[in-house]
């Protein structure tokens, strides 16, 4: 019984840690940007697909796709970047929806026009179980584990030692002011953009050996899981982005286990109301950013 | 043909097309030649129904064939009952079709091929029988279909001594599934029950692989178990992996083959299962009409009920709810192919 509950709850951290390394990209952009990232689940897509042509079609090896996926995420952020999201700066709530969901859309149909609707095979990772403490996983996941610590200890260290982390702190809590002592505030938001899209492109391309399948529209669910993490975080709260993965991860996988596989999607939106009823800005407070 | 089913519908027509020409360049039926007409149901219960009263009024047909859809079938039904014009379905598996038919009411239509229910009794019989597993896990989709077909399969357990030890449906686009197969892992139970989706089987099959459940539970049921995509996805957990079908082009029969041979040479494609049953379809409502040495509607009809018809699978015979008594195949993936194991029918106990 014991083991059993361990077991879930390890496999609670790495579904978890997953969830982190997308929520983060998308609560730093709603730092900078003031707006909820709806296309942020189809970042996680072009980033898989990346890595899948990569492989596919050019037969490179796994690291190297993984590479790749990032790339072409970057790339297709920087383009979004530059044409639509740096208009957002300032703008009303209600554009960066309508622009975000857009832009969900657009990718989604170009991905099935260009490779097809159907679901495809994605091969590479590392996918051989080890056995630690009896609990078994795939090598693969220890891999996401292990990417998902690094990269919050790599956000820890850009947002408080770097020029870049500090004018995104500075945009995060006054676009004004930032304007006003000469910081570029459009400069920031694309690249934070870009990094938070990146990021999300980043754990498309490490999931995808679990996975398995990959198809135009996995990227709804992501932004779906997405939502009520960095909520319950505190919107552009990036400690608290981590935190709030980890309590979902767990708490699906002990729902799943014990009450009904049904049930899993139930528990963000549950938990999150359960949360906000408690307190009402999330965990953590939305005013410390970053 | 068009809508969402419009591939199968191709298929389907093909495969009648084919028995007609066969049939008929051996000098036709007591000397008549079968004309095959063609009206398309776009899948929607609506233009079938609408279709079906073109091809009864205008075209004159004396017999209809179709629907592929379940819910387009179901909408024919009580037209072909007005008219008096007989309906064999080759191709919907929805139970209810045949329910609502013979002794439970339309005397007009019936059905040359096994329903989801016929399926899940085969496949919990050869599970219990063949491999003697009486402790299982059901892992289906969220979905009238997962969840009927665990339906059926519970209606029939008590008879092989089985039981259901866990129960989970999945969400279409569900990626975890390593919770739900841990679960498994310590209930005891001894194989999967799983009537899923394509693609989600091989998700399944490799996160089985991480809990250390491959090659010690096998997976029973239906999902495209056999494709080479999902057994190279992780070929460890899918063998031993049991599923039923309607027919399958390697199938070893001398018939098979010969149909298979014909249909290559004509259409330049390999045939698919609706292409067979329809081919066969047309081929045992020949048959009937033989037997009844009339086109007089009733006196097919009668004949059908009476029939005992040799298909390219085993004997085919109607029961008293003009539902086709006819074997499935059994597949069994062994050493990361996917192997015969024989046909089998089943007789499924209708609701009172």
């Amino acid at each position: 019984m014991l083991f059993q509950i361990s077991e879930q709850i390890v496999n609670g951290i790495v579904t978890g840690a997953v969830y982190a390394l997308v929520a983060v990209g998308m609560t730093m952009i709603f730092g900078v940007l003031r707006a909820i990232n709806f296309a942020h689940g189809e970042y996680y897509m072009v980033g898989t697909f990346g890595a899948w042509v990569a492989i596919e079609y050019f037969d490179l090896p796994y690291p190297i796709a993984i590479v790749a996926g990032v790339i072409a995420t970057a790339f297709v952020a920087l383009v979004v970047g530059q044409f639509v999201m740096q208009r957002m700066v300032g703008a009303p709530a209600e554009a960066g929806v309508l622009a975000t969901l857009g832009i969900a859309l657009i990718l989604q149909n170009t991905v099935i026009l260009v490779f097809g609707g159907g679901y495809k095979f994605f091969e590479g990772g590392y996918i051989e179980p080890v056995t630690i403490f009896g609990i078994s996983l795939a090598e693969q996941r220890l891999l996401i584990i292990a990417v998902a610590v690094l990269v919050f200890f790599g956000l820890e260290l850009l947002v408080t030692h770097s020029r870049m982390g500090k004018a995104m702190r500075a945009v995060s809590q006054n676009v004004d002011c930032c304007a006003v002592v000469g910081i570029d505030v459009r400069k920031v938001v694309v690249r934070t953009f870009i990094l938070g899209a990146a990021l999300a492109g980043l754990s498309g391309v490490l999931t995808a050996p679990v996975n398995v399948s990959v198809y135009g529209g996995m990227g709804e669910l992501i932004t779906f899981k997405t939502l009520p993490i960095i909520i319950m975080g505190g919107l552009g709260n990036v400690r608290g982005t981590f935190f709030a993965a980890m309590i979902l991860g767990i708490a699906e996988s002990l729902v799943a286990t014990y009450v009904g596989l049904q049930f899993r999607d139930t528990v963000g939106f549950a938990t999150l109301m359960l949360v906000l009823m408690w307190r009402p800005h999330g965990l953590f407070s939305s005013q410390a950013r970053y | 043909m068009s809508g969402p089913n419009a591939r199968y519908g191709a298929f389907s027509l093909r495969g009648a097309q084919l028995a007609a020409k066969e049939i008929n360049a051996t000098g036709g039926i007591d000397g008549r030649k079968i004309e095959i007409f063609s009206a398309d149901s776009q899948g929607t219960p609506v233009e079938g129904v609408s279709a079906t009263k073109r091809l009864i009024a205008q075209d004159k047909v004396d017999f209809v064939i179709g629907d592929v859809s379940s819910s387009v079938t179901l909408a024919m039904q009580p037209v072909v009952e007005d008219a008096g014009v007989l309906l064999i379905n080759a191709a919907s598996s929805n139970p209810k079709i045949t329910y609502a038919a013979g002794v439970g009411g339309f005397k007009w239509s019936f059905r040359n091929y096994p329903t989801d229910e016929n399926r899940a009794l085969i496949v919990a019989q050869y599970a219990a029988e063949k491999r003697g597993f009486t402790k299982f896990a059901v892992l289906s989709v969220d979905s009238d279909y997962g969840r009927s077909a665990i339906e059926f399969t519970k209606k029939y357990l008590p008879r092989f001594k089985g039981q259901i030890l866990t129960e989970d449906y999945y969400k279409e686009g569900e990626v975890d599934f390593r919770s739900v197969l841990a679960k498994i892992r310590d209930s005891g139970a001894q194989a999967i029950i799983m009537y899923g989706l394509a693609d989600t089987t091989p998700i399944v099959a490799r996160q089985m692989t991480e809990v250390g459940l491959a090659g010690k539970i096998p997976l029973i049921g239906n999902g495209e178990f056999n494709t080479e995509k999902t057994i190279k996805s992780a070929p460890k957990a899918m063998e031993g992996a049991v599923e039923a079908a309607a027919w399958l082009p390697a199938w070893d029969s001398p018939k098979s083959k010969a149909f298979v041979t014909k249909f290559n040479a004509e259409y330049r494609e390999a045939p698919n299962n609706h292409a067979y049953v329809h081919w066969e379809t047309v081929n045992l409502l020949g048959k009937a009409v033989e037997a009844a040495k009339s086109i007089d509607r009733a006196q097919v009809r009668d004949a059908l009920a009476k029939i005992k018809y040799d298909s390219a699978v085993g004997e085919v015979t109607f029961d008293d709810h003009n539902q086709a008594k006819l074997p499935m195949i059994l597949l069994q993936i062994e050493d990361g192919k996917p192997v015969v194991k024989g046909a089998y029918s089943a007789d499924i106990d209708y609701p009172r």
